[in-house]
């Protein structure tokens, strides 16, 4: 019963936090100055030389604003705007591709980056965070001080340095990995799969590096003070061993705030991407987002930020869902 | 017989070593309430370490030891070297904060199963712990909770549960109520004399708290500056102590009915870092002579069971006439029997809340 209630009122909070970023969305560029369509129409009219005549421009205005819904008032346009969004997760063509949809581009591209970004998040918190838990619990050794200077070594390097080093030594000059990816269009074969794995690990590398620094560091200092408490001192004096003192005593403990970072990082994933997809010319969604900006792809646009705000709602809400079973004292009702 | 010979404990710091317990020898009868006091600082904690056996970086045990008058599984004697396996098997460790010494995202019958002593009779372990805690006054379902689901007087409870379930020779409880309001406090403190009687254990209780040590302790071992100044039975700490600190210590007590200011002891101990030459309490001492400030007393057996550290001991008793000039706390009646029968029988009327009890005898008592 009061979980049925617990997991509905998350939900719950989860469409609202979407609803109102969409609206977020939809409501903004409205509010800028200029229209987009008679940008549109200027630009191809420069391009026409003043050739068109006045039906004709209103003929364009007019297929324009309904192509990319913009027309009717404000409300019924909001409207519009949510009922292809949410319902039909419809956003339109895209203005350099068209006529293929937003939704087709952006589903192509979804597996890319979630696959990848996935994985090496997931591989640099869990290789991070035992490397951290380790280096903390023992932090009075030595061999503790050289785990953590490779947090301290890799967490300071900036992304586009350790990635395009990475590139330089393992595609340039190893040449182990190609410098830049082809991933073959067709059926989804174990070949494919293969390939695309092949391709995928030199940024998923440099992700994971560039991720586990962080983990390294923020897990080891708070293990550090975890190890501290009372309550693992106790532990220790109970006779409890080493072992079972650092996993089920710090681990369980520190563990709380890493899983909070974890999975808001995994909200922002596509933002993460960006970088990697542009150096890597990786074909995922954050490549997609900066040819959409850098053409002015609205629609492209539009479809990857909607897909980013999901992203990060809906990791939120999974942090909700899954918080109380690390921390009882966040279940509910007690 | 618990013997501590010549202990002497020393801290490795930043700024060199200091001896936070230095020659202290001391015998403990078994079966006794032992009380430690003495100002912060004097070295009542690092003492009830060296006890227990906890002596890892930066605490080391320089010199002397500690034989505990029992042997191990093994038959060999148990001393300060091997005590340690002892832990939560022979020796139990109540905390100071009752509150944060329970892992906060684990039941808490997990956490009396999570070491050795309770290893290959987990789910044994468990059936009994329930029937255990049900007689300490708390609800059996009390260890399926997580610590934050319980009040601060039933962890405190659960943490002497957790003590004394393993029926331990000894228990060292440093500071075991300090964390809590009067009403607890005294729950917990009765609770802990009931499970002595019961299971004949020798309790070693470290607490500021004169009045308490004086309602719960067998016998008090007065500690100044790193070493022991008296060690004698309760009563005659209370009623004719043989070292002027202990007097000093005992009469700045307040008394119901006297309403005379208290004077407290002026000055403060001196710095563990550079220890004064002769007796360490030579400078506060109203009965000081040079001779005092020359040549270090020895813990001597003034009298049957009573040692001081004094060279003064004879002038004691004058210099008790002066300070004690209000009504003497030894006036006050020692109602240990009392206090615990009514426990027992409220426990008896209402087990699942023994803190209504505790509230009622405290309103009775006072």
């Amino acid at each position: 019963m009061k979980l049925a209630q617990y997991v509905l009122q998350r939900f719950a909070t989860y469409l609202a936090v979407l609803f109102i970023g969409l609206t977020i969305t939809f409501f903004l560029p409205r509010f800028m100055p200029g229209d987009p369509i008679n940008n549109y129409i200027s630009q191809i009219q420069a391009r026409a030389g003043q050739t068109l005549s006045p039906e004709a421009v209103e003929q364009i205005r007019n297929s324009l604003a309904e192509l990319y819904g913009l027309k009717g008032n404000l409300f019924t346009q909001y409207v519009g705007f949510l009922n292809r969004v949410i319902l039909h997760f419809d956003f339109g063509p895209s203005f350099t591709n068209y006529p293929e949809k937003v939704s087709t581009i952006l589903l192509r591209a979804l597996p890319y980056t979630v696959g990848l970004l996935l994985t090496t998040t997931a591989l640099s918190w869990i290789i991070g965070n035992l490397i951290g838990l380790v280096a903390g619990y023992y932090n009075k050794r030595a061999g503790a001080t050289v785990l953590e200077l490779l947090g301290i070594v890799l967490y300071p390097i900036p992304y586009y340095i350790l990635a395009i080093s990475v590139l330089i030594v393992l595609a340039f000059w190893l040449q182990i990995f190609p410098i830049s990816p082809t991933f073959l269009p067709g059926e989804f074969t174990w070949e494919k799969f293969k390939q695309i794995l092949y391709n995928s690990i030199l940024p998923a590398l440099t992700l994971v590096l560039a991720g586990f620094g962080w983990n390294i560091l923020s897990m080891k200092s708070l293990a550090v003070s975890t190890k501290e408490e009372p309550f693992v001192q106790f532990a220790r004096l109970k006779g409890v061993p080493n072992w079972n003192r650092m996993t089920g005593y710090v681990f369980r403990n520190a563990l709380l705030p890493q899983v909070t970072a974890l999975i808001l990082s995994l909200g922002t994933i596509f933002n993460g991407a960006l970088l990697t997809e542009m150096i890597f010319s990786y074909p995922g969604v954050g490549l997609l987002m900066r040819t959409a900006a850098g053409a002015g792809d609205y629609n492209l646009l539009y479809g990857s930020i909607t897909l980013s705000i999901i992203a990060v709602a809906t990791a939120a809400f999974i942090l909700d869902l899954i918080y109380p079973l690390f921390d009882p004292r966040i279940r509910l009702g007690r | 017989m618990i013997k501590l010979e010549n202990i002497e404990a020393t801290y490795t710091t930043v700024r060199g070593r200091v001896k936070a317990v230095e020659g202290v020898s001391l015998e403990i009868p078994y079966s006794i309430i032992l009380g430690i006091a003495g100002e912060s600082g004097c070295g009542k904690t690092t003492l009830m370490k060296v006890i227990y056996g906890d002596t890892g970086f930066p605490l080391e045990l320089t010199k002397g030891s500690v034989d505990y008058g029992f042997e191990n599984d093994r038959g060999q004697p148990v001393t300060s070297r091997n005590i340690q396996r002892e832990w939560f098997r022979n020796i139990s460790y109540v905390p100071q904060s009752s509150m944060s010494s329970l892992n906060p995202v684990t039941r808490i019958r997990d956490q009396f199963t999570d070491f050795p002593a309770t290893y290959g009779r987990k789910r044994e372990v468990l059936e009994s712990v329930r029937e255990y805690v049900q007689e300490l006054g708390l609800p059996p379902e009390s260890i399926d909770a997580y610590p934050h689901q319980l009040s601060g007087g039933m962890q405190q409870r659960i943490m002497v549960a957790l003590a004394t379930f393993f029926h331990p020779q000894i228990i060292l409880a440093d500071e075991p109520t300090t964390a809590l309001d009067v009403v607890v406090q005294k729950d917990i403190l009765i609770l802990l004399m009931r499970l002595q009687r019961m299971m004949r254990n020798t309790i070693i209780f470290v607490s500021h708290d004169m009045g308490v040590h004086y309602q719960i302790t067998h016998k008090m071992m007065i500690m100044y500056a790193a070493k022991t100044v008296e060690y004698a039975n309760t009563d005659d700490i209370f009623k004719n102590p043989l070292h002027p600190y202990t007097l000093m210590l005992t009469s700045s007590l307040p008394t119901i009915g006297d309403e005379r200011a208290r004077t407290g002891l002026p000055g403060r101990p001196p710095s563990l870092w550079d220890p004064p030459q002769g007796c360490r309490f030579a400078m506060r001492c109203p009965l000081a002579t040079a001779h005092c400030h020359e040549v270090e007393p020895q813990l001597l057996e003034h009298l049957p069971g009573r040692f001081s550290a004094c060279h003064r001991v004879d002038a004691i008793p004058e210099l008790a006439a002066k300070v004690w000039r209000g009504p003497k706390l030894s006036e006050l009646a020692n109602d240990q029997d009392k206090l615990i029968a009514q426990v027992e029988s409220a426990l008896r009327a209402d087990e699942t809340e023994g803190a209504a009890a505790a509230a009622a005898l405290k309103e009775e008592v006072e």
